[in-house]
């Protein structure tokens, strides 16, 4: 305190600002951003989604997409669906709380999409198909 | 230690201004990365099976595509842009019926979500079920 009281007191000619609030401030707002960062996956394949007049806003973090050739995209990379399960595992231990989306191409087989889909639901991963705003 | 840089003041203040950048220029990543990701989607979850009651009172109006996307409806053949008339007309006589989607696994995806969405945007009762031969 003294020293505050002195810097005051002395008029110096060069006026310093007190940077420390505002790096206070900027430091909680770096924290918040870095623990709400989810780093989302994204597929890695352009797909031609459904369209469709009811939807819902979703926030997925675990994006699977099944193209118009019945690939399973996950992160970049094709998945059969045998190993899909062990993709989704690891994907679960980074986030535990994922919400998936299924990005089905208009051209995908169902059986393929409702294959992943119970995947997800035996995995009791909350799993929604995407489509666009019609 | 205590030799100070300037003249007369006694305060030895600590230079934070490199480090505020550095600050800034992560909130910033931070920022810029942070995914506020809004994905437009549909739930097709088949409802959890409820076992005690295992009779379906209501008629079901059934709906099929086969392997080649033809549609069917009750068995008639019909387009896929033509199930809401055609279930429309079945539940003008039937107004409590529901419909099931019986999807082969070589249906178009497109196919599927277009009939769903259209069931769900009249407000008809619908589900989805896998054909013969597919796995459960």
């Amino acid at each position: 305190m003294a020293r505050r009281q002195s810097r005051v007191l002395q008029d110096d000619e060069e006026v310093q600002l007190d940077m420390t609030p505002m790096l206070d401030v900027v430091f909680i707002l770096l924290i918040f951003f870095i623990v709400t960062a989810v780093f989302v996956k994204e597929p890695g394949v352009d797909i031609f989604r459904p369209e469709s007049q009811l939807q819902e806003s979703e926030k997925p973090t675990l994006l699977v997409a099944v193209t118009a050739n019945d690939e399973i995209y996950v992160d970049g990379n094709v998945y059969e669906l045998a190993q899909l399960r062990n993709a989704f595992e690891q994907l679960r231990e980074e986030n535990p709380r994922a919400e998936a989306m299924i990005q089905g191409d208009l051209g995908a087989p169902a059986g393929t999409v409702l294959d992943v889909q119970e995947l997800l639901m035996d995995m009791s991963i909350p799993v929604i198909i995407s489509v666009e705003e019609g | 230690m205590r030799r100070k840089v300037k003249r007369g003041s006694d305060n030895a203040d600590v230079d934070m201004t490199p480090m505020l950048d550095i600050v800034f220029i992560l909130l910033i990543f931070f920022i810029v990365t942070a995914t506020f990701l809004q994905e437009q989607g549909i739930d097709m979850r088949p409802p959890p099976p409820s076992e005690n009651e295992p009779t379906e009172p209501n008629p079901v109006i059934l709906v099929q595509v086969n392997d080649r996307n033809q549609v069917f409806v009750n068995q008639d053949p019909t387009s896929e842009l033509r199930v809401l008339a055609a279930v429309s007309r079945i539940r003008a006589e039937q107004p409590d019926s529901a419909v099931l989607i019986e999807v082969a696994d070589e249906a178009l995806h497109g196919t599927i979500v277009l009939i769903w969405d259209e069931m769900k945007a009249n407000s008809i009762p619908v589900s989805i079920t896998r054909a013969e031969g597919g796995e459960g």
